[in-house]
């Protein structure tokens, strides 16, 4: 992965990243997998935010939803896709230095960490 | 004394004394060398142009684990796969934005446009990981508790300094996020 995929050459661009492939998600016929941000203590919840915001495309309010989940469950499902592409968002995670790792979607209660969605973004493109 | 970053119609800008853009550009520099890639005699050179490494392990020092983690949580071979696929690239990402912003120091003025923003706000991310496995750091109480200690009057030992240091560069990021989250509103 390149420095601009990774960290985003410009938000912009970034937002698209991250939309486009969520779009690619809700057509994916294989099976979901989630990207989970675990919390740590070090992490400034205004950079997690922003990381939400500026990476995934994100609301402010999905974004800070979803950084108090972290923050206060300890983590929270963030985005779901296949497993190609939430290994993709993972990595961009650790490039920000957030705490990511992927998981199977379990399908199950919990799974979904109500209003998580599938990474539809503020619809940037077009 | 520094001062907090802010957006304005340059950018966002920031000051910084001589002795801060000293400490902060030794703290860059040390995350760097704990990232760069050990040279290994028979490796093989197209695998590492494309960022494969084959002998990638995962990292025994927590802090350099912390910058490096697994991708998943209960499976330590899936994981160790695919480190071997994209470690490199994201050692070499993390090398990039952290001399980015060593070189900013350089300049007189402290403007930062979007990129470099980015690049600072994830480079003092990772120095303030490292901090704070140094300091032992492993959850809200101990961050409180590091938190606290604001007086360099105080700094009698080297966890007492690195707690200070630990709360300048957290002082810093947090302005500059305040700063990039502003420049997202404009």
């Amino acid at each position: 992965m390149t420095l601009s995929v990774a960290l985003g050459p410009d938000t912009q661009e970034s937002t698209q990243t991250g939309t486009a492939s969520s779009t690619d998600v809700l057509t994916a016929p294989d099976i979901p997998w989630n990207l989970v941000i675990w919390n740590d203590p070090v992490n400034l919840m205004s950079y997690v935010s922003y990381v939400f915001r500026s990476y995934f495309g994100y609301s402010e309010a999905k974004a800070n939803k979803l950084m108090l989940e972290v923050h206060k469950k300890g983590r929270s499902i963030v985005a779901h896709g296949s497993k190609e592409q939430v290994e993709q968002h993972a990595v961009a995670m650790h490039g920000y230095g957030l705490w990511a790792t992927v998981e199977k979607a379990s399908g199950g209660p919990g799974s979904g960490s109500g209003g998580t969605g599938s990474g539809r973004g503020k619809g940037k493109r077009g | 004394m520094a001062k907090a970053f802010k957006y304005g119609l340059k950018g966002i800008t920031g000051y910084l004394e001589p002795s801060e853009r000293d400490l902060l550009r030794s703290l860059f520099d040390d995350v760097i060398s704990m990232l760069e890639p050990e040279e290994r005699a028979n490796q093989d050179p197209l695998a590492a142009l494309v960022g494969l490494d084959a002998e990638a392990r995962e990292p025994s020092d927590r802090a350099l684990k912390r910058l490096l983690p697994n991708v998943m949580k209960d499976d330590d071979e899936a994981s160790l796969e695919f480190r071997r696929y994209t470690e490199r690239s994201l050692r070499e990402n993390k090398i990039g934005a952290l001399r980015a912003a060593a070189l900013g120091l350089d300049k007189d003025e402290l403007v930062l446009a979007p990129a470099d923003a980015r690049h600072w706000s994830t480079a003092l991310n990772d120095v303030r990981l490292v901090l704070a496995e140094r300091l032992d750091i492993r959850d809200d109480a101990d961050a409180e508790h590091v938190h606290r200690m604001q007086d360099w009057s105080q700094a009698e030992d080297v966890e007492g300094y690195l707690a200070l240091v630990y709360n300048f560069t957290t002082w810093l990021q947090e302005s500059l996020v305040q700063a990039m989250l502003a420049s997202l509103e404009a």
